[in-house]
């Protein structure tokens, strides 16, 4: 498992974790008022479970698994995966900090567009990676 | 395949049916849910189906520590699938009642279970899958 890989999936884990969290919270919450300020959390809880948790999952695994290269670097450059990890989760972070503050600057935009940037960077890097090896001799 | 995988995945398989046919019946002419069976759906999608799939492929194919291998069906995998499908199943028979439902002292008890129940299994889940994020130790060949 690259260290990629293992930096994703661990950043995922712990985003499932505080977004199981705050679910188990809001559902108390509809039928316990816990704190009026709760229901402003609803946001981070979808956000992080679905980028944070599935999605970051997924592509971490992949990146993983998927076909490797026959000569060269197995998984290509190891660079461009380093950004695709360090962009989603900085993108990530942006977005999740614009649900918590009411100052306007433009984090939730820039968030999405460093995710943006990060998931282009998971297609180049696995693009050559969906093969059938059927052509290969093995 | 583990045993507890084709439990997670095949569970995962029936609340994607289920949630794919409330979600078309909320959406059906003259049927006034409101948001009642909207939480209900996406979690059947997100967390029966899709999170349940992520939870047994990983359990199954993840690498194992070496005290894991003597044992591939684990107490916190089953566990985490138990706390898991108990939890949604309160989850999912209570949550579009709540409007209904004024200060029931057992109501609140099932939804406050569900609730634990479903970060029980996350934790659960994590105490299996942390360790075996992990890079695998490739063995050592001896030169002939």
């Amino acid at each position: 498992m690259p260290a990629q890989t293992i930096w994703m999936i661990r950043l995922s884990l712990v985003y499932f974790l505080i977004s199981a969290l705050i679910g188990g919270l809001l559902l108390i919450h509809k039928t316990i008022p816990l704190h009026p300020a709760l229901w402003s959390l609803l946001p981070l809880h979808y956000e992080m479970a679905i980028w944070g948790w599935m999605v970051q999952f997924v592509i971490g695994t992949a990146y993983w698994m998927f076909p490797r290269y026959l000569k060269g670097e197995i998984r290509g450059p190891a660079k461009p995966a380093w950004w695709m990890f360090i962009l989603f989760n900085t993108g990530l972070l942006l977005l999740l900090v614009s649900f918590l503050t009411t100052a306007s600057v433009a984090l939730a935009p820039a968030g999405r567009l460093l995710m943006m940037a990060s998931i282009l960077l998971f297609g180049y890097l696995m693009w050559n990676r969906i093969v059938s090896f059927k052509h290969h001799d093995h | 395949m583990p045993p507890i995988t084709r439990y997670f995945i095949k569970s995962g398989m029936i609340y994607f049916v289920l949630g794919i046919v409330l979600a078309f019946y909320a959406e059906l002419p003259g049927i006034r849910t409101g948001a009642l069976l909207l939480p209900v759906y996406w979690h059947m999608l997100v967390i029966g189906w899709l999170t349940q799939i992520i939870m047994g492929v990983s359990i199954w194919m993840f690498p194992r520590t070496k005290k894991q291998r003597q044992n591939i069906q684990s107490f916190p995998a089953v566990a985490a699938f138990w706390t898991l499908n108990t939890g949604l199943v309160l989850r999912f028979l209570a949550e579009p009642f709540i409007p209904l439902v004024q200060n029931g002292l057992l109501f609140n008890l099932v939804i406050i279970l569900s609730s634990i129940l479903q970060v029980a299994s996350v934790i659960f889940y994590l105490i299996e899958i942390w360790p075996r994020v992990q890079t695998r130790k490739r063995p050592v060949r001896r030169k002939t």
